[in-house]
């Protein structure tokens, strides 16, 4: 049998960190029209078959694509296998991780919508910073343990932003 | 392995492809807790279709009576209180659901249960014991007979239409009650996404819809976006305690505090109360104040005592939208279309308020009752293949719930999360807690919940025939696939060895496999040789199709395969043709078993290089 396409593969895309969302979008759209069982109604058992594991193939490959986090460890794990039980020492990052659960949790108390939007647009443009500096790093090998450094970040980073999100449907619910 | 999807029944099609010219005869159906509905495309047209008196909705009633037979419809709830135990009313309630969770519906349901085969609730009738599926069965058998009255001919498959947030215990109690009742399911579909199709919003160019259903007992709200054809749900949400029925208890209870009558009701009396609250209530979609007299009381609701009375309830579903926005990660400003589903938007104020959220009018033109049945219908007719080349909607479901497996602690492991889009399928490695642990046991279960208790325990099964190991050595895969009815199979075995151990899945609300295929049997009223002459055709039908398309796949895409591959294909091939103009029905059914296997890989090859096709010569342009 042959290698199993890549991710990045799958859909014809250049493998890089930097991707064109908007162009992800139509070629998933594009692929899936193409292989969703839906347009097997009427075929053999092993051709449904097969068109439920490529559309849902196509799926996973799609929402890792789409996520930056997903997607810089998946080009690490390319690379190399990496060790996500490991435990990563960041020192620079463990004052900026403090920091922003004491805020979150101040705006727990507060109820302030407003101050909750600053906060998540503090976050996002974090998220940003993160995200270009690894894509200046990640294909350098000697750059290795920064990347691996920098994807804990994001997905700290998503972390922090989903909890921002409970947090205001905690509220709203009120 | 086994799976729990269920795979035993083949049903007659229709030999005519739609190709040829003749369009295959497919139905959208909207089985509903209160009414169902029928519909179907006729010449472009979408058209509900009506029973003999010219009524379209159907009484989700179903009556057993004495003499063996079965009334279903508007005379079967009619005799509710004259024979309240053989009537069944509001089965969509009990269908895929628990003893347990019907105990908590007991009030409302005057049924007597027995605990049936897998915890199943059975209602214990004057033809015996009934389950859920049995009943839903009933109702689609009628459907399915006006379905094949109106069309002329035997239906080739049926969109059948679910609540967004049924499990899947619903959704495959839901399917195996179709297959009992004769009717091939194309598709399962998400009934807010049928009302989206119904109002055509799929011929737009682009865009986010909200689909807002407020029905009886529940509310349900959905977020879909449309681009390039593809109709993605992005996500749903709802309430299921919510619904037009809660705005009654509110007028009921001012009508009972103004009144200064007693609380304590009989049942009859407060049947008679919510009803004349429910005529207050419809009568003020249009009336600006009406006039309730309750015993010697008489009092005027205007429409904005009546709006104050709702408001909280009104505000809880747009709560639900809220986070439904939340989820889907859209703004509230891209939406461009709001579709309006369920009896009780007809309220003005639901109206208004929905339409100041969303910044825009919801489209209210079609019957919001037959809404979903009518895209159900378009869905079925797009699926039968009669619409292909000027219309190749692609609709994109998710999984409403999430699903997860139980691990040490009574914690549960998620597997699938909820809203990921469907089919979709995701693999989890664990291992053994003890050396030489030979089994192991699986309980997969479904809710947002940390713990076990808190979620519904699907299904339980045991993984055995592991090597003897030391702790934590063996490596246990288990793969979660959810296809595209929303329906989800396990599969666990052990890797490192490479022994596949076996699997045993038993759905814990639904019925097995082996239930369904007897009731089939039972209700089929053929001679035993009739039967068996009815299986061999049916078979040998099965075996002529599948080398007729294994063939002209092999002619076009022939080149995906060594030589090697090829023989051992043709091989298979030949062994089928002939085994397929004798008359051993079990050994045909075998060599197509054998055919399917041989074929797997190959079906697959061709897909990924139909997508590779696709964007092939596209990758330089952009490198």
């Amino acid at each position: 049998m042959s290698e199993p396409a890549t991710h990045f593969e799958l859909f014809g895309l250049p493998q890089a960190f930097v991707l064109d969302a908007g162009e992800l979008d139509r070629r998933y759209r594009e692929a899936v029209k193409l292989v969703h069982p839906d347009r097997f109604v009427a075929a053999s058992g092993p051709e449904q078959r097969a068109a439920v594991e490529r559309a849902a193939a196509l799926n996973e490959a799609y929402q890792v694509l789409k996520s930056p986090s997903r997607r810089a460890l998946y080009l690490l794990n390319l690379q190399a296998a990496l060790d996500e039980e490991a435990t990563v020492q960041d020192p620079e990052f463990l004052f900026q991780q403090m920091e922003w659960r004491e805020e979150l949790e101040e705006l727990g108390n507060s109820a302030d919508f407003a101050a909750i939007d600053t906060f998540r647009q503090r976050l996002i443009r974090a998220r940003q910073d993160v995200d270009q500096e690894f894509s200046g790093v990640w294909q350098d090998p000697a750059q290795r343990p920064r990347a691996e450094r920098l994807v804990r970040r994001m997905q700290f980073l998503d972390k922090v932003l989903y909890e921002v999100r409970q947090l205001e449907e905690r509220l709203d619910d009120f | 392995m086994k799976k729990k999807t269920m795979s035993l029944v083949q049903i007659v099609e229709p030999d005519a492809p739609a190709a040829s010219g003749q369009p295959r005869l497919a139905v959208g159906i909207d089985l509903g807790t209160t009414n169902s509905l029928i519909a179907t495309v006729r010449e472009g047209q979408v058209v509900p279709l009506p029973d003999e008196q010219g009524c379209f909705a159907l009484a989700s009633a179903v009556r057993y009576l004495q003499d063996d037979s079965v009334s279903v419809g508007h005379d079967a709830r009619q005799c509710a209180s004259c024979d309240p135990l053989n009537c069944i009313l509001s089965v969509k309630r009990l269908i895929g659901r628990g003893v347990e969770d019907v105990q908590q519906l007991g009030e409302q349901m005057p049924y007597r249960f027995q605990a049936g085969e897998s915890h199943m609730p059975l209602i214990e009738t004057v033809q015996g014991a009934k389950s859920p599926v049995e009943v839903s069965a009933e109702i689609l058998k009628v459907l399915r007979h006006r379905g094949e009255l109106a069309l002329d001919g035997d239906l080739f498959g049926a969109v059948i239409t679910v609540p967004a947030y049924f499990d899947d215990a619903q959704r495959q109690a839901t399917k195996d009650a179709a297959t009992l009742a004769g009717i091939k399911v194309l598709r399962l579909l998400n009934e807010p996404t049928a009302a989206a199709v119904a109002y055509g919003l799929d011929r737009q160019a682009e865009g986010v819809v909200v689909v807002y259903d407020l029905g009886g007992g529940t509310f349900d709200v959905s977020i879909l976006r449309l681009s390039q054809g593809v109709f993605e749900v992005l996500a749903t949400g709802g309430d299921s305690a919510l619904g037009g029925d809660d705005f009654d208890h509110v007028v009921a209870d001012w009508i009972v505090q103004q009144s200064g009558s007693s609380t304590d009701l009989s049942p009859g009396e407060q049947r008679t109360l919510l009803r004349m609250a429910c005529d207050l209530k419809e009568a003020l979609s249009q009336a600006e104040s009406v006039t309730a007299s309750y015993g010697d009381w008489q009092g005027e609701l205007t429409r904005s005592r009546f709006e104050q009375l709702i408001e909280p309830l009104v505000s809880r579903s747009l709560r639900a939208c809220r986070r439904a926005v939340r989820d889907s990660g859209i703004d509230t400003g891209e939406v461009t279309a709001v579709v309006m589903v369920g009896g009780s938007t007809r309220v003005p104020m639901v109206r208004e308020r929905v339409a100041q959220l969303f910044d825009c009018q919801p489209l209210t033109d079609i019957d919001p009752d037959k809404v979903v049945a009518m895209g159900a219908a378009i869905q079925a007719d797009i699926l039968a293949g009669n619409q292909s080349g000027n219309n190749d909607l692609l609709l994109l479901d998710v999984n409403p719930l999430s699903l997860g497996l139980e691990t040490m602690g009574e914690l549960v492991e998620k597997i699938i999360p909820r809203n990921t889009t469907i089919p979709v399928s995701r693999t989890q490695d664990f291992t053994t807690a003890r050396d030489g642990q030979t089994a192991m046991a699986l309980h997969v279960v479904q809710g947002e919940r940390e713990l076990v208790s808190d979620c519904r325990s699907l299904a339980r099964f045991e993984l055995r025939g592991i090597p003897p190991m030391v702790a934590g050595a063996a490596k246990i895969r288990v793969t979660f696939q959810v296809d595209a009815d929303g329906l989800l199979s396990v599969t666990a075995r052990e890797a490192r060895s490479g022994v596949e151990a076996h699997v045993e899945v038993k759905p814990s609300y639904g019925l097995s496999d082996e239930a369904v295929s007897r009731m089939l049997e039972e209700s089929m009223a053929h001679a035993e040789d009739d039967r068996k002459a009815r299986g061999l055709r049916e078979q040998q039908v099965n075996a002529g199709r599948l080398l007729e398309t294994v063939r002209v796949a092999l002619q076009t895409d022939g080149d995906l395969l060594d030589v090697a591959e090829r023989a051992l294909i043709d091989e298979q091939l030949e062994l089928l043709e002939q085994l397929a103009s004798a008359d051993d029905q079990g050994a045909i059914a075998r060599q197509v078993q054998k055919v399917n296997q041989a074929t797997h890989e190959f079906a697959s090859r061709r897909m990924d290089a139909t997508v590779r096709r696709a964007f092939a010569g596209r990758q330089l342009e952009e490198l």
